[in-house]
C-alpha cells in the first residue's frame, strides 16, 4: 500500500494547527521551562536520550510545545539539532571517574566503594500522595536547601568498576584499549554486521519502551534469560574538548548526567569457565533503559534464533523518530491503493456469490 | 592556571560572577570580537568497559566565542546557550593568555565555594550508602 499526493485542504490544515493552540493553551497558567526542567527531570532525561541531544532547556521547550508528547518532542529536538553545526568532538569521557550519585550491584553484597542507593523510587510505596496536590513549593525548596547547607562536606571519590575486579581475577576477559574511531550513525547509513560502536550508539538513542520490551522478552525466555546487574551507576562525568590555541590543554565544557549498567552472564566459552558482560549507557537518570540496553548488547553479542539476538531486528526498529514516522505515515491518504484492495475484495466476493 | 581548571571554575560559576570579572577587563582593555557567540554541537565520545572500544553516546548543545583583548586571543566553549556568559569567559581567557588577569584570587574563591557545594551534595548521597545483611546463610556476610 502506498500513499498518494493530494491537493487542497489548506484552510482546514491551517485551522487544525490553530486548534492545536486551543489544546496546548489548556488553562491560564503558563508552564515555565524551569519547572519542566527541574520537576519533570526524568521525562526530560528520556527525551534527551532518545533524541541523542543533551540540552535540558531545549528538551523542556520541546515538551512544552507538543503537550508533553514524547515522540513529538524527540522529533522537534532531532530537527533542531540538524540545523546546528558540529564543531567539536569531546575527549574520551572517563566514566570510571564519574561523580557518583547512585551505584548498586546485584552481583555482590560488598563492593569496593560501597553500594550507594542515591535517590530511587525502588523502595517507595506506590501510593498516590494526595498531599502533593496543594504543595507549598517554596517551603519545600527552602527546606531541602537548608538540609543541604547543614551537611558536613564529604570529599568526592571515584568508585572502581565491579567488572574490573573480575577482570583482575581472570574471571572475565580483558581487552587492550582500542582507539579506533567510532562509527557515527548520524552521518553514515547503518550496515550489517554493524560495528560495536554503531550498536551502542543506536541502542543509547533507542526508544525506552522498545528497549524495555525487548529486554523483557529475553528475560521471559526469548534469549539468555537472566543476567545479573553487576553494576548500575548514575553520576556526573566531565566533558572536555581540546583547547584550539594549544592542544596540550583542554576546555571543560560542563558536566553531563549519565547512567551506566553492566550485566553479567556466563561467557560463550565451551566450559562456561568465565563470565562476560553487556553494557548500557544513557543520558540522565534512566536506569531501566540502561539495564535493557546492556541486556540487548549481550544478546546481540551472543547471537541466536530470538529477535533480541538478531542485529537487524534490534537496531532497525528502536528509533523513536523512525518508528513513529513510519506508523504516522499510515495517516496519509492511501486512497488509490486502498481502492484497488477494495476492488479486489469486491471482485472475490462477487465471484463467490 | 591550567585551562581545564580555569574553564571548570568558569563553567560552574553563575553568569553574574563571571560578568563582574569581565566588566573590569572590558573597562581596562580593548576588546575586539573575532567570532560572535554562536551555538554548535559537541559529539560525546565514550569508552565502554566490555571491549574497551570507543562509541558516540550523543551530542550536547554548546556555545562558543572568540575575542581579542589588546590583540591577544581568547576563547571559550561551554555547555548551553548563554551567549553573554561564554563571551565573558572568552574575555577572561584572553586576559590569562595576555597575563593581565589580576583576579585569580576571586576564581580560587569561587572554586572553593563550588567544591564545598559539591561535597555537601555528596554528603547527602553518601548517607544512602547501604550495607545489606543477607538472610541466606550461603551468602558470605563479609
Amino acid at each position: 500500500m502506498a500513499y498518494v499526493a493530494v491537493s487542497g485542504g489548506k484552510e482546514a490544515i491551517e485551522a487544525s494547527i490553530e486548534l492545536l493552540r486551543y489544546y496546548r493553551s489548556g488553562c491560564e497558567r503558563d508552564l515555565e521551562l524551569e519547572v519542566i526542567e527541574e520537576k519533570m527531570s526524568l521525562l526530560v532525561d528520556r527525551i534527551m536520550g532518545e533524541a541523542g541531544f543533551y540540552s535540558k532547556r531545549y528538551a523542556a521547550l520541546a515538551l512544552k510545545q507538543c503537550e508533553g508528547c514524547v515522540e513529538e518532542a524527540v522529533f522537534l529536538l532531532r530537527a533542531y539539532r540538524s540545523t546546528l553545526t558540529r564543531k567539536y568532538y569531546s575527549q574520551v569521557v572517563d566514566t570510571a571517574g564519574m561523580r557518583v550519585i547512585r551505584r548498586i550491584s546485584s552481583a555482590f553484597k560488598d563492593i569496593q566503594g560501597g553500594q550507594i542507593l542515591g535517590a530511587t523510587y525502588d523502595y517507595t510505596h506506590r501510593l498516590l500522595n494526595v498531599k502533593l496536590e496543594h504543595e507549598d513549593a517554596v517551603a519545600l525548596r527552602e527546606k531541602v536547601l537548608t538540609q543541604l547547607q547543614m551537611q558536613t562536606p564529604v570529599e568526592v571519590s571515584a568508585c572502581p568498576r565491579v567488572s574490573d575486579e573480575l577482570k583482575k581475577e581472570g574471571l572475565m576477559d580483558s581487552y587492550p584499549e582500542s582507539d579506533e574511531e567510532p562509527f557515527d550513525i548520524t552521518e553514515n547509513l547503518l550496515e550489517f554486521p554493524a560495528p560495536r560502536s554503531a550498536r551502542l550508539q543506536t541502542l543509547a538513542r533507542a526508544d525506552t519502551g522498545f528497549l524495555s520490551g525487548l529486554a523483557y522478552s529475553a528475560l521471559r525466555g526469548y534469549g539468555l534469560v537472566h543476567p545479573t546487574v553487576g553494576e548500575l551507576r548514575t553520576g556526573y562525568v566531565e566533558i572536555c574538548v581540546a583547547y584550539p590555541f594549544d592542544d596540550t590543554q583542554s576546555i571543560f565544557l560542563g558536566e553531563l548526567l549519565l547512567t551506566e549498567a553492566e550485566t553479567f552472564t556466563e561467557a560463550d566459552d565451551k566450559d562456561k569457565l568465565k563470565l562476560t558482560d553487556g553494557y548500557g549507557a544513557v543520558f540522565g537518570r534512566n536506569e531501566n533503559k540502561a539495564i535493557a540496553m546492556a541486556i540487548a548488547d549481550r544478546e546481540l553479542e551472543h547471537k541466536g534464533p530470538y529477535p533480541t539476538q538478531n542485529e537487524e531486528f534490534v537496531l532497525m526498529h528502536g528509533d523513536s523518530l523512525e518508528m513513529n514516522g513510519f506508523i504516522s505515515h499510515l495517516k496519509l491518504p492511501h486512497y488509490v491503493t486502498f481502492q484497488s484492495k477494495l476492488d479486489a475484495v469486491r471482485k472475490t466476493r462477487g465471484g463467490n456469490a | 592556571m591550567e585551562k581545564k581548571r580555569l574553564f571548570k571554575i568558569l563553567a560552574k560559576a553563575d553568569a553574574a560572577s563571571i560578568a563582574r570579572l569581565a566588566e573590569e577587563l572590558k573597562a581596562a582593555h580593548s576588546i575586539t570580537m573575532v567570532k560572535e557567540p554562536n551555538k554548535t554541537l559537541t559529539m560525546i565520545k565514550m569508552r565502554e568497559p566490555v571491549k574497551e572500544s570507543l562509541f558516540y553516546i550523543g551530542e550536547v548543545l554548546v556555545c562558543e566565542a572568540v575575542i581579542e583583548l589588546d590583540g591577544t586571543r581568547g576563547m571559550a566553549v561551554t555547555m548551553g546557550d548563554d551567549f553573554e556568559k561564554v563571551l565573558n569567559m572568552a574575555i577572561i581567557d584572553a586576559a590569562y593568555n595576555r597575563s593581565v588577569f589580576e583576579r585569580e584570587s576571586e576564581l580560587l574563591r569561587l572554586e572553593e565555594e563550588q567544591q564545598v557545594a559539591e561535597q555537601k551534595e555528596n554528603a547527602m548521597h553518601m548517607k544512602t550508602m547501604v550495607n545489606f545483611n543477607s538472610m541466606d546463610s550461603e551468602v558470605p556476610q563479609q
